[in-house]
């Protein structure tokens, strides 16, 4: 997107006006993920119109060792996504 | 911007304003509904509401899904931007269905405030005509892809009373409003006017598709056509009324008196009966949200009493089902007919 020229500010629905804006932070994150997924979606579609990949072999549960290696993974992400909401600092002052 | 994500982006906008129709929306009416004492006055339902954390997810979602579907990162204005070379090309500027007017002047209601949150307008921009286009398949989502139905049974009714000869379709936009008439109606002969000569030349190159004969598009003024006196049988209009402030209003009804034939019908399809302050209370936010300045003022119009004092017979204004199965608890516009005889 370019710099369009300010029009003024954009209306106000919540109480604190943070809210607003911080709602379009995270729908424009849900739209961001959804054109992810759905590019994924393509992607396996085509692999698997190639015969790279299997379709029924990438949407099977995973296996234990999967299992278990995702874990640490998801910890990860876990821990980075809502580590914001305990609101501590991280360097002094 | 590549088009699989531009149309999954958008599909992400649409499913999410489907949320927004039936659960969000059916929650705030819940909130309604539940209060006690129940709301009389659209005072009243405003008490309910604007505490109503609820409401203001509602308020904020209805702003903003339109917002990004306009402006976003995958938004139309910059979708159609990135294509502006192969769009212009499919453009006919020498159509004969078609005739523009740079020269017409853009009122001032119509040029200080962009409806709908498109940002330019439906007329600034050569583009425009394509976007609004675009725009227009998700504007009532309880219908899904079925828009195309409401102007089908919109022209059905008229037809259902008569077959008119001389049709005027005034704001006619890309032509969406007309095409059932030129299409069902072969032996008539239809005009249809708009300030917006990018959305004209769209509506031409649907009609060339169409191997239309007997349409033509025309760039003027609803309320001063110039068109001749007398010369049509049928003046009609959808969703052009609430676009404008009451003085013009007044003036288009004028102007559809002046150019219908004695015994003539007039038939306004637009956003007008409210059956009670939540009704009210919703409609008039929608307006501010969507920045329809005028769909307040319409919207309190007494339109049959104007109607009668311009001299109009048969005045009725009647609710329209826009589709066939509307979901009692969805959000939906409030469609109303509004028709009149011009005296014999
Ligand atoms: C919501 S659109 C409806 C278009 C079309 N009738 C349809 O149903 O798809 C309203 C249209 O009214 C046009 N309009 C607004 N004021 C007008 C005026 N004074 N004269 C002619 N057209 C006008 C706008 O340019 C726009 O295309």
């Amino acid at each position: 997107m370019t710099d369009a020229p300010s029009l003024g500010p954009e209306q106000q629905f919540f109480a604190d006006p943070a809210l607003d804006r911080m709602m379009g932070v995270v729908m424009a994150m849900a739209q961001e993920l959804y054109v992810t997924r759905d590019r994924l979606r393509g992607l396996e579609t085509l692999l698997a119109e190639k015969g790279v990949v299997s379709t029924a072999a990438l949407d099977r549960a995973p296996t234990e060792a999967e299992a278990r290696a995702r874990q640490d993974d998801l910890k990860e992400f876990v821990g980075a996504l809502l580590t914001p909401l305990l609101a501590q600092k991280t360097s002094h002052g | 911007m590549d088009e699989r994500a531009f149309s999954a982006g958008q599909a992400f906008l649409l499913s999410a304003k489907l949320f927004w129709t039936h659960k969000l929306f059916g929650a705030v009416k819940d909130e309604v509904r539940t209060a006690s004492p129940q709301p009389k006055t659209l005072a009243d339902v405003a008490k309910v509401l604007s505490p109503s954390t609820t409401y203001a997810y509602f308020e904020w979602f209805e702003r903003h899904l339109q917002k990004m579907k306009y402006s976003g990162r995958y938004g139309l204005v910059p979708h159609a931007d990135g294509l502006r070379r192969d769009l212009l090309a499919r453009l006919d500027v020498n159509s004969p269905l078609v005739q523009v007017d740079p020269a017409l002047p853009m009122p001032d209601y119509y040029t200080s405030v962009d409806v709908h949150q498109h940002p330019g307008g439906v007329w600034s921009d050569e583009l425009a005509g394509f976007v609004y286009e675009e725009g227009a398949r998700s504007t009532t989502p309880a219908m899904g892809v079925k828009h195309a139905d409401l102007h089908q049974r919109f022209t059905d009714l008229i037809v259902s009373e008569g077959k008119p000869k001389r049709i005027l379709d005034m704001g006619c936009g890309f032509g969406k409003s007309t095409r059932p008439f030129y299409r069902d109606l072969p032996e008539a002969e239809v005009t249809a006017v708009d300030l917006a000569a990018p959305c004209l030349n769209v509506a031409g190159v649907q009609a060339s598709q169409d191997q239309a004969r007997n349409v033509r598009f025309l760039q003027k003024n609803a309320y001063e056509t110039g068109l001749p006196a007398g010369s049509f049988d049928l003046v009609t209009s959808t969703m052009l009324l609430h676009e404008m402030p009451p003085e013009k209003i007044e003036a288009t009804m004028a102007e559809a008196a002046r150019v219908l034939a004695p015994g003539g019908r007039m038939v306004h399809l637009d956003f007008h009966m409210l059956p009670d302050a939540f009704a009210r209370f919703i409609h008039y936010g929608h307006a501010v949200r969507n920045n329809e300045v005028y769909m307040e003022p319409w919207a309190e119009m007494d339109i049959a009493a104007l109607l009668r004092k311009q001299g109009f017979t048969d005045v009725t204004i009647a609710p329209f089902a826009e589709a066939d199965n509307v979901p009692p608890d969805a959000w939906r516009f409030p469609w109303t007919v509004i028709s009149a005889t011009k005296a014999a």
